[in-house]
């Protein structure tokens, strides 16, 4: 076909060379640029590549490298002659369609925006509703297992000692089932212990356990100060806040990292973000906790202002030494308004006699810790 | 005339052995530059989703630029490829993330925090995805029309790698070596280009000759801050000549001139534009406190109180604009020396022996996926 051509074969002083795909054979060629680009090797056979199925590949500054869609996919045909690279180049209409272009990458930019918003909108609107929704589903075992490993590490931090003293046992279940009746929980779902540690602290496990800290009982001057401190716990029971937050903490943590990938090969970006997200949506668990322990008291006559001075005593003003219950929970001073104004006189029974409250307070012994 | 195929026809004589070849770099480093800093930008905007395009560019850019007997290679790897593999990737571990967590539930029940040999279990994944990855990369790799390729298993190669680390972690280190070599061989004799396989020819012996003083004295470097990166870059450079003088392929061998103190200057300048930029970030960090203090009138103890940092938006927000803008700057630096100058330092003092026995190799291999890369990105093990 190329005798046919009125083109004479382009000769080049820089070397053309063909690789066919097969083997790594490397081929001296010369080029004919007739209706499609022949490639003749000295001594043997010839092949044509159409213009339109000629493509760009990558290469070395100073060479043109190019492949064809309808040959063995690894051939390549290397021009070196810059003359002979810019004729072929002006015949090879398609040359450069495979290429990432401009529209490409803003394809790649816009997509990546839609699905940032998405995840975005999931982590602010999603997930919450799906942890609201999800928590009172999870079955009652699960939750307790869960409330199970948790005690486990609780112990590992704590120590495994539970303060046993009889009579301040026998007073810290009349205390607690008192609440437990007024706040409407299962029988079997709460389990209550104190720990013998100074960390003035109280928290609730999921499953239903209970634990109230040593160094919160120390603390706490009245019976009705330590009953409001239980009755939030007993909220975040009642309104299953452990396994929200779970499923709310681990669908945040997971969608904001697969949002951010590896981009800056840290997590500070994520640390921040899940903060701010989870610190409103905590500060709302525990408001309503708040609410929660408000009523029970209020049910039982007896006032929820207590519970509220004893926060403040261990916190002190916000900013103090810090401590975790206290940790993205509303302010203590708002707390203490909100609870002087639910203040009401008591109009119940007081919660444990004098001499039970004594006992509590002595339920791990000596005082010695 | 058939012109889909192409048949020789007689056969050239084979070269005469000729003397060491060269590889050559001949790559345009302000180009690298522009690639990096315009990929970094465009990460930023994307929320880290053009990672895959980025890796992709770089990979070109170096392996079109790299040239053996004067004949470049080429990268035919492609972003998409990338993105569906860690899709892929995706939709495997996240069940497997699920099922860890249920799993240490289960453990931590029975004793506390004894779910923490279960990470374990995802190193070993990551060296199945470190296995994987190369071989992604190897068959996306070309030389003269004809790609490299792999077999041999990912999970025996992750099983190897686990009982190797577990006699290192017992050895302190002193078995470091050997386990380079082994898997190194496995990973090499796994290796092919067309019809040739590979063969790594490096022992753990010597390179435990060429490096027990660095790990004997390494105590001191950790005492000693400013020595430490004069270790690394010890260690690194000798790692690399021993590794490049062992690698063979087919009747091909490699070797290396690879100064010891070849990579001093990459670790100190990397090192001095992290400490340039971190106090650029520290000053512009201090100076919008001070701005937002002046604004709205608050106390910074106010602001910087227990838990209180994050629920300043405004400052939150500078906050997060800073960071990016330090790790973005940050990631330029660190492509640029520490993927680009230091693959060219490494090339310049390579030499490639008999290089006549590829000059005419029957390609072959099949192309693996990207699941391997996708694998290694999700668990955070990815290499270049």
């Amino acid at each position: 076909m190329s005798e046919l051509s009125n083109e004479a074969p382009a000769q080049s002083a820089k070397s053309t060379i063909f690789f066919d795909g097969v083997s790594s054979r490397k081929r001296q060629v010369a080029l004919t640029l007739g209706d499609a680009l022949e490639i003749l090797e000295e001594g043997g056979a010839s092949v044509r590549w159409a213009y339109a199925d000629i493509r760009r590949a990558d290469s070395p500054g100073g060479v043109l490298r190019l492949a064809c869609t309808t040959a063995p996919s690894l051939a390549r045909l290397e021009i070196r002659d810059a003359l002979l690279a810019s004729d072929v180049t002006a015949r090879c209409v398609r040359l450069d369609e495979h290429q990432t272009s401009r529209r490409g990458i803003a394809k790649v930019v816009g997509w990546s925006m839609a699905a940032a918003v998405s995840i975005v909108c999931v982590v602010v609107f999603g997930v919450p509703l799906a942890a609201d929704r999800l928590a009172p589903l999870v079955p009652k075992p699960i939750e307790r297992r869960i409330g199970d490993a948790s005690e486990v590490q609780v112990k590992t931090i704590f120590g495994p000692k539970v303060c046993e003293g009889a009579a301040g046992k026998a007073a810290f279940i009349k205390l607690v089932n008192r609440l437990r009746d007024a706040a409407g929980l299962d029988d079997d779902s709460m389990t209550a212990g104190v720990l013998p540690t100074p960390v003035p602290n109280a928290f609730a496990l999921p499953g239903g356990k209970v634990f109230v800290l040593k160094g919160l009982l120390d603390k706490a001057e009245s019976p009705d100060e330590l009953a409001g401190i239980l009755a939030h716990e007993l909220g975040h029971l009642k309104h299953h806040d452990n396994m929200r937050g779970l499923i709310y903490n681990g669908g945040t943590s997971f969608l904001i990292g697969l949002l951010f990938g590896d981009v800056t090969g840290s997590s500070a970006v994520i640390f921040a973000s899940r903060s701010v997200v989870e610190a409103s949506y905590s500060r709302e668990a525990e408001t309503a906790a708040d609410t929660f322990a408000i009523e029970i008291m209020h049910a039982l006559g007896r006032s929820p202002k207590p519970a509220a001075e004893l926060m403040f005593r261990i916190t002190g003003k916000e900013g103090g030494g810090l401590i975790t219950i206290l940790a993205s929970h509303p302010l203590t001073e708002d707390r203490l308004a909100r609870m002087t104004k639910e203040d009401r006189a008591a109009s119940g029974p007081p919660l444990l006699t004098d001499a039970e409250w004594q006992s509590l307070k002595g339920i791990c012994g000596s005082g010695k810790i | 005339m058939n012109d889909m195929q192409w048949t020789p026809i007689g056969s050239e004589p084979l070269p005469p052995p000729l003397p060491p070849t060269r590889v050559d770099f001949t790559g345009d480093r302000t180009e690298f530059r522009k690639l990096v800093t315009k990929g970094a930008l465009l990460e930023l905007v994307t929320f880290g989703f053009y990672r895959f395009w980025l890796v992709t560019d770089i990979r070109r850019h170096l392996w079109a630029n790299t040239a053996i007997d004067g004949d470049a290679a080429e990268y035919t790897g492609r972003a998409k490829e990338l993105l569906v593999g860690f899709l892929f990737a995706l939709a495997i571990l996240v069940p497997i993330y699920l099922a860890y967590f249920l799993v240490g539930i289960e453990f931590e029940r029975w004793q506390g925090f004894a779910s923490t040999p279960l990470f374990i279990s995802f190193y070993a994944f990551g060296q199945f995805a470190i296995f994987r990855a190369r071989r992604y990369r190897l068959t996306r790799t070309v030389w003269r029309g004809v790609r490299f390729w792999m077999d041999g298993s990912g999970w025996a190669y992750s099983f190897r790698a686990m009982l190797w680390g577990l006699l290192v972690f017992l050895t302190l280190g002193l078995a470091l070596p050997w386990r380079e070599a082994s898997l190194e061989r496995y990973k090499m004799r796994h290796t092919h280009y067309g019809d040739l396989r590979g063969d790594f020819a490096g022992n753990g012996w010597t390179f435990f000759k060429r490096g027990w003083w660095l790990w004997l004295l390494s105590p001191i470097a950790v005492l000693i801050f400013p020595i430490a990166p004069f270790f690394y870059a010890e260690f690194k450079a000798r790692e690399w000549r021993w590794w490049l003088d062992g690698i063979r392929i087919g009747g091909v061998s490699l070797s290396s001139q690879l100064p010891h103190n070849a990579f001093y200057g990459l670790y100190w300048k990397v090192i001095g534009w992290w400490i340039l930029l971190s106090t650029i970030f520290a000053f512009y960090l201090g100076g919008a406190t001070l701005l937002v203090v002046k604004l709205s009138g608050r106390s910074p103890e106010q602001m910087y109180g227990p838990g209180r940092a994050f629920e300043n938006i405004p400052l939150l927000v500078i906050m997060v604009v800073g960071y990016s803008a330090l790790a973005l700057a940050l990631n330029i630096v660190m492509r640029v020396y520490l993927q680009r100058d230091l693959w060219a330092k490494v090339l310049e003092t390579a030499e490639v022996h008999d290089i006549g026995a590829a000059a005419d190799v029957r390609g072959s291999g099949e192309l693996a996926s990207a699941l391997g890369e996708g694998f290694a990105d999700g668990l955070d093990v990815a290499g270049f």
